[in-house]
């Protein structure tokens, strides 16, 4: 068996892990960086919507002409579960981006850095082994055992690094978005728009989505709560809302996969050990968006992690430090979208058609979130509680 | 230790699988096990508790009968 030892493990290629490994290793240059990805490629196979705020991803790399940004979006319209559509932002909404050339646009990065990336291999335990965490990886090089002095996981969703230390990590089936979705051509819409669809028969728990990524190529998808289903899997769902809004749509490509629309676990680090991004439950409740918040915690656990090791303690009461560095730049805000989501779903259909028409009596460029909310609260007084949860 | 032998537990379909990995996180023991080759459940670990089956995206998950993994099965697969 051969051993590897390093200074710093990330585990997980994703947008999170790669900012990790390069602010790791820009931040210190004697840090040995190693990060370990369990997929062929860095970057695929995507299993994402690929929609990012303009304003967040740019904090990491710049979007200026880059191949990495499939379409810039200048407009968000809201369909109601009867079709009504509303049409809220115009501006500089965000991308859509390709992922397949993102993370590699990031790996490419953390390896200028100086950080070594190491694809195909994926970690099957963990021990701790004195001060040091000694983790078994399996890849193409054969099986390695690589000594690390903080391990970053930054594992996704299906990640188990941080529940193989003894971190909660598990998620209950009502926070569980079961998302499918196609990459569909030959149909007909605004490409400078991102479109969210709501409704109980089309995606129980969740929402329908189309993020254009060319003119007449979009991801189309929904997430679904599956306790709120009537059984079926998500992909079911899907293809009875392609079916019935773009009949003529081509599917050209298909992913499937889960989003876990918790908040933030309890713990996100123990000694030696800090866990970011989707397997740290960091997406926001409310929209299903990850990436930017990977990238966030990636980024903090790097800098907690490199000032641990140079100051020779890496125990969890100095790793805290991440974890409420998260807590006040997101993970707060998190509890209230959670809080938000759940008493928004307790409406049905009829109201968000109701809340619809509301809405387009304001004039498009009048429609500031802040009016909006202001109808909203005129002419929907039961949603009074909602606003009040949200504040409290 | 002593476990409880549960009546049915869960499997996977690896002709529907896509290797998600979303049904981790769903289950208390730790059952499901995802490697680059795919994914599978530890019939030993598998408490029955069917938290996987539904949120399954394509449907991989299903629950069988605990006494069919048995040798009976495998015997009525080969004389079938």
């Amino acid at each position: 068996m051969t051993t590897v030892r390093c200074d710093l493990l990330v585990v997980g290629g994703g947008p999170g892990g790669l900012v990790a490994a390069r602010e790791a290793a820009g931040a210190k240059p004697s840090l040995e960086v190693l990060l370990i990805e369990r997929d062929r490629a860095i970057g695929a196979p995507v299993r994402c919507g690929e929609g990012v705020g303009s304003a967040g991803v740019g904090e990491f790399i710049d979007p200026t002409n880059a191949p990495w940004v499939a379409r810039r979006i200048t407009r968000v319209i809201f369909w109601a579960p009867d079709g009504t559509e509303v049409r809220v932002a115009e501006g500089d909404v965000g991308f859509v981006l390709d992922r397949t050339r993102f993370e590699p646009a990031l790996a490419a990065q953390a390896g200028t850095a100086g950080a070594e990336i190491r694809v195909g291999t994926e970690a099957t335990a963990l021990r701790r082994d004195g001060d040091r965490w000694m983790v078994a990886t399996r890849g193409p090089w054969g099986d390695v055992d690589v000594s690390a002095r903080v391990v970053i996981a930054a594992d996704g969703v299906e990640g188990m690094v941080g529940r193989w230390a003894g971190l909660d990590t598990r998620v209950p089936s009502r926070d569980m978005e079961s998302c499918a979705q196609y990459l569909v051509t030959g149909i007909d819409f605004d490409p400078d728009a991102i479109y969210l669809h709501f409704g109980d028969t089309i995606a129980p728990g969740g929402y329908a989505w189309l993020f254009p990524k060319g003119v007449g190529v979009a991801n189309v998808g929904l997430g679904i709560v599956a306790l709120k289903g009537d059984k079926r899997p998500a992909r079911a769902y899907l293809d009875d809302y392609i079916g019935a809004k773009f009949p003529r749509a081509t599917k050209a490509g298909y992913t499937v996969g889960g989003v876990i629309v918790h908040t933030t676990i309890k713990r996100t680090v123990t000694d030696g050990l800090l866990v970011c991004g989707d397997a740290a439950h960091m997406v926001n409740p409310l929209s299903g968006g990850g990436i930017v918040n990977a990238m966030k915690a990636g980024r903090l656990a790097a800098r907690t992690a490199a000032d641990a090791i140079e100051a020779g303690d890496t125990s969890a009461a100095r790793l805290q430090r991440y974890h409420d560095a998260w807590m006040a730049m997101l993970g707060d805000d998190h509890l209230r979208f959670y809080r938000l989501k759940e008493a928004l779903g307790k409406f049905d259909d009829g109201f968000y058609n109701d809340l619809a028409r509301t809405v387009n009596r304001i004039p498009q460029e009048k429609r500031s979130l802040r009016r909006i909310f202001g109808a909203a609260l005129i002419h929907h007084p039961t949603l009074l509680p909602v606003v009040a949860k949200y504040f409290l | 230790m002593p476990r409880i032998v549960p009546p049915a537990i869960a499997i996977v379909d690896l002709m529907l699988c896509d290797a998600c990995g979303l049904c981790l996180p769903l289950c208390p023991p730790a059952a499901i096990r995802l490697r680059r080759e795919g994914l599978f459940v530890d019939a030993d670990v598998c408490t029955g508790c069917r938290k996987c089956i539904d949120p399954c995206p394509v449907g991989a998950l299903h629950m069988i009968p605990n006494e069919s993994l048995g040798i009976p099965l495998l015997v009525s697969t080969i004389e079938a």
